[in-house]
């Protein structure tokens, strides 16, 4: 076999390996990508969970009477601006505007929360009980999916910026994704508490 | 493909004995068994009977509850403890997060109740909390621990009872063809490394070839984390957690 025989064969199975390489970097990124899509959707979903839930204790509050209204209204703006935000999650901006709006309706909420201490007759109800464990639940859900998020971004991000896949990152046009930030004061689930004994 | 599977395995189970030394969570049982007490606050007896319990609903249903008592938690909340061990574990099936930690701490005082993925519709964090509140907390302050365990496992059977089918026999199908298919594979690649004749080529060849060989068996390797079935509870099926459930102290 003469030598450039032997050069041409090496040079061939060099490509075939980078072809390889490329195609399984190529779907490496893919993956990556779409988890975080799909484990960004789960914090979305536990958020709108947490939203509803709000919903149903507001209801239950606007029905009983002369509640203070301040308080309520207060709430009822937050909840509206959080459920405005469309977050696209290659966009730092939008996921910290709907992070701090989601934030602010938590804040909120609390607030609407502790005025309803004064409301015996409301904070007492089996239903008001229930509300305070689903809360809860859903306080873990959010922070366990959001620590799920900022897993499978950090796993995206390595390879968006790590060498080599960083070239193929770059051909496709793939680009680090925002993490997730803990809340400012607020890094653990908030104290939802109704004092009920 | 198959390499990242297998490295993501690996790294997943270094990342799984990493929190087990950081966090201070039990390592899985094994041989597995559902019902774990490290503090032998139940007698033996009453372990196997809440086992035999639990396996056979098990075995009925796919449905993997796990009982664990732990002395305490050291400082962690009881329902983030719960998420990573039933996490770690991998408490239900893989494919319906079908699992339930039911985990109380002695020391702490402390119950939790936390449903995979699979159960959050058919055991509520509601149903979880009643359940805490009215049937397992009376027995545990009259310090009748068993009581208020076997309980409590009856009160989440029958929760989970009738709204969950029996999917285990399609699971280990789905893992038979994944075998055959796997065998057929290595197969392959060992009649091309071996067959495809001399040149140049054939060094590179056979080395591409080999590697994917050990690749495979790597990624089978780490998917059948929780095996062979002996006698008793058939091992954790690898079910995730998502923060659901209740806790409550007594």
């Amino acid at each position: 076999m003469s030598t450039s025989k032997i050069i041409l064969i090496g040079l061939a199975s060099f490509i075939l390996i980078i072809c390889f390489w490329g195609c399984n970097g190529y779907n490496g990124l893919i993956s990556a990508d779409q988890s975080v899509k799909k484990v960004w959707s789960n914090v979305e979903t536990n958020y709108q969970r947490r939203t509803d839930l709000y919903s149903s204790v507001i209801k239950t509050i606007e029905g009983s009477a002369n509640f203070e209204k301040s308080t309520l209204k207060e709430v009822l703006e937050a909840r509206s601006k959080a459920t405005q935000i469309k977050v696209d999650i290659n966009d730092p901006a939008s996921l910290e505007a709907y992070q701090k709006a989601q934030a602010s309706l938590q804040g909120s909420f609390s607030r609407l929360m502790a005025v309803a201490e004064n409301y015996p007759d409301l904070k007492t109800t089996a239903a008001f009980r229930d509300f305070q464990t689903q809360i809860e639940g859903t306080e873990n859900r959010i922070n366990v999916a959001r620590q799920d998020y900022n897993k499978a971004i950090e796993d995206y991000n390595l390879r968006v910026k790590r060498f080599p896949s960083v070239i193929l990152a770059r051909l496709f046009g793939y680009t680090d994704k925002p993490y997730y930030k803990a809340d400012e004061g607020t890094e653990k689930a908030p104290n939802i508490d109704f004092n009920i004994k | 493909m198959k390499f990242k599977k297998s490295i993501t395995c690996l790294l997943l189970l270094v990342s799984f004995v990493k929190m087990g030394v950081t966090q201070n969570i039990p390592s899985r049982p094994s041989p597995p068994t559902l019902v774990n007490d490290y503090t032998n606050t139940l007698t033996s007896d009453q372990v196997n009977a809440i086992e035999k319990k639990l396996v056979a609903f098990d075995d009925s249903t796919s449905t993997q509850i796990a009982v664990v008592i732990v002395s305490t938690l050291d400082g962690a909340d009881i329902s983030d403890y719960a998420l990573k061990l039933g996490r770690a574990w991998g408490i239900g099936g893989k494919e319906y997060n079908n699992g339930v930690v039911f985990i109380i701490s002695i020391n702490d005082r402390k119950i939790n109740i936390s449903t995979g993925y699979g159960v959050e519709g058919a055991l509520p964090d509601i149903t979880a909390k009643h359940i805490i509140e009215d049937v397992v907390k009376p027995n545990f302050k009259g310090n009748d621990f068993y009581r208020g365990i076997d309980e409590g496992t009856n009160a989440i059977i029958k929760a989970l009872k009738g709204e969950y089918s029996s999917p285990r026999k399609k699971d280990r199908g789905a893992s038979g063809t994944k075998m055959v298919m796997m065998i057929i594979v290595i197969v392959i690649i060992l009649a091309l490394s071996s067959g495809g004749g001399g040149g140049g080529s054939f060094m590179s060849r056979r080395g591409y070839g080999g590697l994917g060989g050990a690749m495979f068996l790597g990624g089978g390797f780490g998917g059948s984390g929780g095996g062979s079935r002996s006698g008793g509870f058939g091992g954790f099926g690898g079910g995730s957690f998502g923060g659901g459930g209740a806790s409550g102290s007594w």
